[in-house]
């Protein structure tokens, strides 16, 4: 028989410092799992460690005392007392455990709800277990099927369309204001580093050209290479307000450096097309009353804030569909394992029987000679059916034990003790 | 009332249902089904009005309720055109409950029997009245164009980031249908007018006789006139135009439902 079991701690349950401690980095995964599955009882397999959560998955030959053998070996790698350990260990067993793998994979159980890169990092925890051969035909499944789920929760719930981050959340406004971001033109004033975030987002997201401007012509020039933009100097800031539509203010200046007044002259000469501040400095160097002017558009990073907040309060209603969706499939998933367990326990009793039958006959033949291949032809045909006949009700009991769950357990310990399955093939 | 024409309200009820549910939820592949639905629905408008041409014997644009048919196919027409142009969540949901309504109160109003006054036999009826409805449709379109545009523009200069900010278009997007549906209408309204003028000189023997529709339909015109204006010369300012476009809309709604003086028939 097997089990499924998962212990672990994330950012819910241990501060920063328990979880640095029980990290593995993926240089020590492969020794740790060669470690892990040479333990009583453990079968198969998975570290997931990351710098959030460190989780163990297995597939176990019995689960309550499984938990202890995870325990004391995660006890041992992270240098952690058992007792502190404890205090911050998640446990989960059969399906719950297959539902928190599914919900950890498709970013439901992390700490920016739905985080694009805990996908990649259970990939490559699968990859290091399946290398490592900690990782069989359980484990398989399951991760595989973690995958499929997060890829539907990906594409079937809104969950990872909201921006999330301040820079992501400046260019989602820029495009709620000016459409289309390819054609405009970026100014960025300072080289504040957050500015840069922002920026690279705009230069992934395809804008147009960027410009670049600080007090000291050094640092532009520098900034400007690093986007493939142009440097210019300080001293045109008002021209180039004029003529650009997205300006990023990231500087360590302690005072307004763009009033009102320079804005008001500025949309004159535009025409009044739309511009759009984002003043990512603090103190602020945009005048919020900026904001007061027809189509200009000014946001400093508290409106950033406010953007984010209200992006991820979508976001938790993505979530809710999407906890549905991982329910659905965890039960399918989780009947679908427990059909396939007991594929090897039906070959292996048939081959038992079978290997007996024919081997005694082999024996039989051996002792009384050489026969009529006629004869040895309906020897062998009486043996596979004594054999069939045997095996046929076990099989029977055995394949419809699932429609009886409480008895199940019971009827399948008894099979294997009966005949004497030690590891289960498969 | 013919089968082509519940199936036509069928399927625009089912179009608006799912308009106003992927506007809701926020789902593109509701804004698609919303727009196959009253492209189907907009067949069977099409094949009704066409038989009920052919019935008649005449365009059915003759009394109210015809009117008020053909003016809900126009309406779906530039829907259809806009969305297919510009996909958005939110255009269904705020243009169709108009074209619903105006069915309901064309079955409403329906006569079965009625006789076409002798002023309206004439094939300038045809184009005069189509372009009418078309310019109409056009201007409706812009009315909604302006009322997102502001209302968008509300919430960003709020920065209160609400229901609305994640359902609506962006400024620039509302700015660009309000321009492509400003010259459509404006164009269909000028040739409302010129045909009107022509129209005007066979039944009555004057191109312009000042009567109440004709003024409405002239303060009407000047006014997109000066909204074109505004635009082609720049220094728009797409809040201002939005109010003004607004007030058109208001002059609109006028013109279309005085109905006195030479223009008395419906």
């Amino acid at each position: 028989m097997s089990d499924l079991v998962l212990i672990g701690l994330n950012h819910r349950t241990a501060g920063v410092e328990k979880r640095e401690r029980a990290a593995l980095p993926a240089t020590e995964v492969p020794g740790a799992l060669a470690d892990l599955t040479a333990r009583p009882g453990i079968q198969e397999a998975l570290i997931l460690s990351t710098c959030n959560r460190v989780e163990i998955v297995s597939r176990v030959d019995e689960t309550s005392s499984a938990f202890g053998v995870l325990e004391s070996f995660l006890a041992e790698v992270s240098g952690l007392p058992q007792t502190e350990l404890a205090d911050s260990l998640y446990r989960y067993a059969g399906n719950l455990a297959v539902q928190h793998v599914f919900r950890v994979t498709s970013s439901l159980d992390s700490m920016i709800l739905g985080e694009p890169q805990i996908l990649g990092q259970v990939k490559s925890a699968y990859g290091l277990a399946v290398e490592a051969g900690a990782s069989g035909t359980v484990l398989n499944n399951l991760f595989q099927a973690a995958f499929r789920v997060a890829k539907r929760v990906r594409s079937e719930t809104s969950i990872g369309e909201y921006s999330v981050s301040v820079s992501s959340a400046a260019v989602e406004l820029a495009r709620k204001i000016l459409g289309n971001l390819g054609s405009k033109v970026i100014l960025i004033v300072g080289a504040g580093k957050m500015g840069e975030g922002t920026v690279r987002h705009l230069a992934d997201g395809g804008a147009g050209s960027i410009f670049v401007t600080n007090r000291s012509a050094e640092a532009a020039g520098e900034l400007a290479e690093r986007f493939h933009g142009t440097a210019v100097p300080f001293d045109q800031l008002r021209y180039w307000l004029a003529h650009s539509d997205i300006i990023i203010v990231s500087t360590a200046a302690p005072n307004v450096i763009i009033d009102r007044g320079m804005v008001a002259s500025a949309m004159h000469i535009r025409r009044n097309r739309p511009i759009v501040f984002i003043d990512m400095s603090v103190p602020r160097n945009v005048d919020p009353a900026v904001s007061d002017i027809d189509n200009a558009f000014c946001y400093d990073i508290d409106d950033l804030g406010a953007v984010v907040e209200a992006n991820l309060e979508e976001r938790r209603g993505a979530a809710a569909v999407a906890e549905k969706l991982v329910h659905q499939e965890t039960e399918a998933f989780w009947a679908r394992m427990k059909s396939m367990d007991v594929a090897p326990m039906v070959v292996e009793v048939r081959r038992r029987i079978e290997e007996v039958c024919h081997s005694e006959l082999e024996r039989y033949l051996k002792r009384n000679g050489p026969r009529d291949p006629k004869e040895i032809k309906e020897l062998e045909i009486m043996v596979s059916r004594i054999a069939g006949k045997m095996s046929h009700p076990l099989v029977t009991q055995i394949k419809s034990a699932h429609e009886d769950p409480t008895h199940e357990r019971a009827l399948l310990t008894v099979v294997s003790r009966l005949f004497r399955f030690h590891k289960d093939p498969g | 009332m013919s089968w082509t024409l519940l199936v036509t309200i069928g399927f625009y009820t089912l179009g608006l249902l799912h308009s106003c549910l992927g506007f809701y939820q926020k789902r593109q592949i509701f804004v698609t089904l919303a727009l196959g639905l009253v492209g189907a629905g907009f067949l069977f408008h099409t094949i009704f009005l066409v038989g009920l041409g052919l019935e008649r014997g005449h365009f059915p644009i003759t009394d109210l309720p015809e009117s008020l048919s053909f003016f809900a196919w126009s309406i779906t027409l530039t829907f259809i055109v806009a969305s297919i142009r510009y996909r958005y969540n939110v255009l269904g949901a705020f243009v169709l409950p108009l074209v619903s309504l105006l069915m309901i109160l064309s079955g409403v109003a329906w006569e079965e029997n009625h006789a076409i006054p002798p002023l309206l036999r004439s094939r300038w009826l045809y184009f005069h009245v189509s372009v009418a409805f078309l310019a109409y449709a056009g201007f409706f379109l812009m009315f909604i164009a302006a009322l997102l545009y502001l209302i968008q523009e509300k919430e960003l200069k709020s920065k209160h980031f609400r229901f609305l900010y994640f359902r609506l278009p962006a400024l620039q997007a509302c700015d660009e249908l309000m321009r492509n549906s400003l010259f459509v209408g404006f164009i269909m309204m000028s040739l409302t007018i010129v045909t009107g003028a022509f129209w005007g000189q066979q039944a009555w023997g004057r191109f312009w006789s000042w009567d109440p529709k004709e003024t409405a339909s002239l303060i009407t015109w000047s006014i997109y006139l000066l909204l074109v204006h505004y635009r082609l010369s720049g220094g728009w300012r797409a809040r201002r135009a939005a109010y003004v476009s607004i007030a058109g809309f208001a002059s609109m709604l006028i013109t279309f439902g005085v109905n006195a003086g030479l223009h008395a028939y419906l």
